[in-house]
């Protein structure tokens, strides 16, 4: 259905208090390869529509979010719009009012890319890495991806923004006399930079290099309170949950570890939340509420120095609505751990991340130990801490690095954590 | 009944097959509607949605030793160029190979399986507000959440030689209590997962006294001293060592690719001879019973395990194909927008002959585990991780009252499974789970199994 019949269907529904509809156009193009033999390639092409209802009076807000299918024709919208109006009635939360006429973001759709050469050309820079006699990649799966959302609600904002992603899931190999290691590794990024993904995909099969001849600890004794660097999927997860942590919503529920002023991070070290960042496949201008995104400095010199979250969870506690805001960003006194023993954690197999509790780690599948001379590769081990404790006291590297969420150090470095 | 849209395309994807087939050497067309409701009722937020709805086709086509597929939400005004156009790569990027062409039987079926206890939002909304208030006569809880999923799938596949449908339901009912005092924050979880919204409903109830009783005892839970111990595992745990082990371990898109151990060592030992393990969508009634897979191939039960020695793999229809066996109906995907895969339906152990009690008895000094909170395989160097949500303290063969928590079993795969030495003669399947591959491709998956005594790493 177009987007115009939808916006006329929920206007003609006088029951309806407000409405938002956010519809998302995806047009993809993946390889799949087995080794370096193009298995399958896929295109995708695909519209979602799904609109939010509310229903409120002066004491409740009710809302039913509701998705319009390519099935949906004027009558069968109608019955669900009816239907989602129904449940809303029936969802009885305290009020809260939408954000009001925001600012509209319109952007244009220049960057045309012909997604199948694109995704070659990321297969060739994959493969450009695969130029070893031991080691190789195992398999393949490229995602390209033009995104295109749109925003309206009845507020009047209306906001059109246009992504693009480049998504790489890579198992690298490497065989050490008849013995196979393998690694695991999903890259994603919003540049175009063929350079950077040969560097990443060789840079990941020198890691099961090192992975396949891995000691364990028997063979290796690490000092007592050895520093101890966690870098990617870890890395975000602590720094998100610490965000999430003075999140309205957290609040609200009262499940917060923390509060305005509280030692968070240790000292002189800042964060910053920011609506676009260059290489962060997450960068978004507007928010799922319309809300037009600006940065938020939450922690300042270790301490936090606001709260932040969505309109409805700030109208409930009386404060700013910052939106949802979706890159991180970190920085601070850099430490230089270089010169020193460490244990650089290179890949767990999951990393653990218990937000009520603070629990981190895991099994990690390689790592280096540097003796103070030269790295030693470890693997079969676990590490575990408590990340309410952990990080008051943690280090940033002088290293930067850029994932789909997070801009800062490359590695958070622990002092005291468990290795076992 | 076949959701009305799916059944009025049937014609259209008949129509387009045949146009296709001009131009390729085997055409399928896969359409695929889900229905999600949920309704959640929690300590200051209600909300019913349509969550992860979603309406759409996938057509796979063969030509020159290579598949290709094309997503889309609608057929019915598809041109066959269009399609041609998308999938066509000018100098693909590949070596030579090529993947040979699948050969179909035919076949034409509807299957149907519904829920035949339906509840009204306003009786679901009931039931969900009187457990919520239960838990809220604790002074130390702080926020519960309940919630009711109802799934309604309904798919077609068509081909030359297939025009399949199904049309089946599958509730969830959770329960998720969280515990303070003061910065001390714990919370504990239960979901039920049944084909019946009143089986659900009714499951959850009877499971809250105790959902609450260890959500206010994890507020006294220390973290466990790693090291090697005796474990006994709940079917939660069992099912989740199942899955990471030899599950993950077996699907045979694996195998394709030699990133799987499992390939070498059919018909070798790699557990207890107390062991035997199966997967399936047709193995018992739960998350993943569907009749037939995303090729077009009807369910099945795969014994992977007898007796402690590797049996076969589970596998969709293209690894199948390469690999020069037979598809085991475990081809699926994570939504029409997504590739297949060999995934995991139901993957359980089967029992044995001993009782809790008797195990408990034998344990020196050990832990009982509970209750999924995650896990990660290592098909190619069978690594294992799993994370059990609390452990019980046992000691000379009684349970002390100590509990500890997270949990988090490691090791190698073989050691651990060879390790076991008991055996619960009873099974509970849990239909409350999700998996990925990798670290995406989401799918709805079953596991479970007996109480299993073993040795393992914690920490």
């Amino acid at each position: 259905m177009k987007i115009q019949d939808i916006i006329k269907c929920l206007k003609n529904n006088k029951a309806i208090s407000d409405y938002q509809l956010i519809s998302t156009e995806k047009d993809s193009r993946e390889l799949f390869y087995v080794l370096d033999h193009l298995e399958i390639n896929r295109a995708v092409k695909v519209v979602s529509n799904v609109i939010t209802i509310y229903v409120s009076n002066a004491s409740f807000t009710g809302s039913s979010v509701v998705t319009i299918s390519s099935g949906d024709d004027e009558k069968s919208l109608n019955k669900k719009i009816k239907e989602a109006v129904k449940k809303a009635k029936e969802a009885k939360n305290p009020y809260y009012p939408l954000p009001d006429k925001q600012e509209s973001i319109i952007e244009k759709d220049d960057k045309k890319y012909d997604l199948n050469d694109v995704a070659l050309k990321v297969a060739k820079a994959v493969y450009k890495a695969n130029k070893y006699e031991s080691g190789w990649l195992n398999s393949t799966e490229i995602f390209v991806s033009n995104v295109k959302s749109r925003f309206f609600d009845s507020k009047g904002t209306k906001h059109i923004t246009n992504g693009f992603e480049i998504a790489v899931e890579v198992i690298p190999t490497w065989s050490n006399n008849g013995e196979e290691v393998e690694l695991y590794k999903y890259y994603e990024t919003s540049s175009i930079n063929y350079d950077e993904i040969t560097k990443e995909i060789d840079e990941l099969l020198l890691n099961a290099k090192e992975r396949s001849v891995a000691k364990t600890l028997k063979d290796v004794k690490l000092p007592k309170d050895i520093k101890v660097l966690v870098k990617n999927d870890m890395l975000q997860d602590i720094v998100g949950n610490t965000v999430n942590d003075i999140n309205y919503r957290s609040l609200y529920f009262k499940e917060n570890h923390y509060n305005k002023g509280d030692v968070v991070l240790s000292q002189g070290v800042s964060l910053t939340l920011k609506p676009v960042v260059k290489g962060c496949s997450k960068s978004m201008k507007v928010d799922n509420n319309g809300i037009v995104l600006k940065a938020a400095k939450l922690i300042k010199d270790g301490k936090v120095a606001k709260l932040w979250g969505d309109n409805r969870f700030a109208y409930y506690l009386n404060k700013e609505a910052t939106g949802n805001i979706p890159v991180i960003e970190l920085d601070g006194p850099r430490y230089d751990y270089s010169k020193e023993k460490h244990l650089l954690i290179e890949n767990f197999s999951a990393p653990q991340l218990e937000e009520t509790n603070g629990y981190w780690g895991g099994e990690v599948r390689l790592a280096k130990y540097f003796d103070g001379k030269k790295y030693i590769p470890l693997t079969g081990f676990s590490i575990s801490g408590n990340i309410y404790e952990d990080l008051k006291s943690v280090n940033l590297s002088k290293e930067d690095a850029t994932l789909p969420d997070y801009k800062g150090p490359k590695y958070l470095i622990f002092t005291g954590i468990q290795i076992h | 009944m076949l959701n009305k849209y799916l059944k009025s395309s049937i014609p259209a994807a008949k129509n387009l097959v045949k146009e296709l087939r001009k131009n390729y050497d085997y055409v399928s067309i896969l359409g695929s509607e889900v229905l999600t409701k949920r309704i959640l009722v929690g300590t200051a937020n209600t909300s019913l949605d349509e969550v992860e709805t979603e309406c759409g086709f996938v057509i796979k086509v063969y030509k020159n030793g290579r598949y290709s597929e094309y997503s889309c939400d609608d057929i019915k005004n598809l041109k066959p160029s269009d399609v041609k156009k998308a999938l066509t790569l000018k100098n693909p990027f590949t070596s030579e190979f090529k993947v040979k062409m699948l050969e179909e039987k035919e076949h034409v079926e509807d299957f149907l399986r519904e829920d035949k206890d339906s509840l009204s939002n306003g009786e679901i909304i009931k039931r969900l507000t009187a457990i919520k208030d239960d838990m809220h006569k604790n002074e130390k809880v702080i926020n519960v959440n309940t919630v009711y999923i109802k799934r309604q799938i309904s798919k077609i596949f068509v081909s030359e030689k297939k025009c399949l449908t199904q049309k089946y339901d599958w509730i969830n009912a959770m329960l998720m209590v969280v515990t303070r005092d003061k910065d001390n924050i714990k919370s504990n979880y239960h979901a039920e997962g049944e084909a019946s919204s009143l089986k659900a409903l009714n499951g959850l109830k009877k499971a809250s006294p105790e959902v609450l009783d260890i959500a206010v005892r994890l507020l006294d839970a220390k973290p466990i001293k790693p090291g090697k111990y005796t474990i006994i595992t709940d079917p939660s745990i069992s099912g989740l060592i199942a899955h990471e082990a030899f599950g993950h371990g077996v699907e045979m898109d694996m195998f394709v690719k030699n990133r799987a151990k499992a390939k070498n060592y059919v018909g070798k030992y790699v557990a207890s001879p107390l062991i035997d393990m199966y997967d399936g969508a047709a193995g018992v009634l739960s998350a993943a019973s569907y009749f037939f897979d995303d090729d077009g191939v009807e369910a099945h039960k795969t014994q992977i395990i007898k007796k402690g020695i590797l049996q076969t793999g589970i596998s969709d229809s293209l690894s199948a194909l390469t690999l020069g066996t037979v598809p085991t109906g475990n081809g699926r995907r994570e939504s029409y927008k997504r590739k297949v895969y060999t995934r995991m339906t139901n993957t359980y152990f089967g029992k044995g002959k001993d009782k809790l009690e008797d195990m408990i008895k034998s344990v020196k000094h050990g832990y009982f585990l509970f209750q999924t909170n995650n896990g990660m395989e290592d098909p190619k160097n069978w690594q294992i991780q799993c994370t059990a949500s609390y452990g019980l303290e046992i000691k000379d063969g009684k349970l002390t009252g100590k509990i500890v928590t997270p949990v988090v079993i490691s090791g190698y795969v073989v050691d651990l499974l060879s390790s076991i030495s008991m055996v619960s003669d009873k099974v509970k399947v849990i239909g409350s789970g999700m998996c990925g591959k990798g670290h995406k491709e989401w799918v709805y998956v079953s596991d479970g199994g007996p109480y299993l005594k073993a040795e393992a790493k914690l920490g």
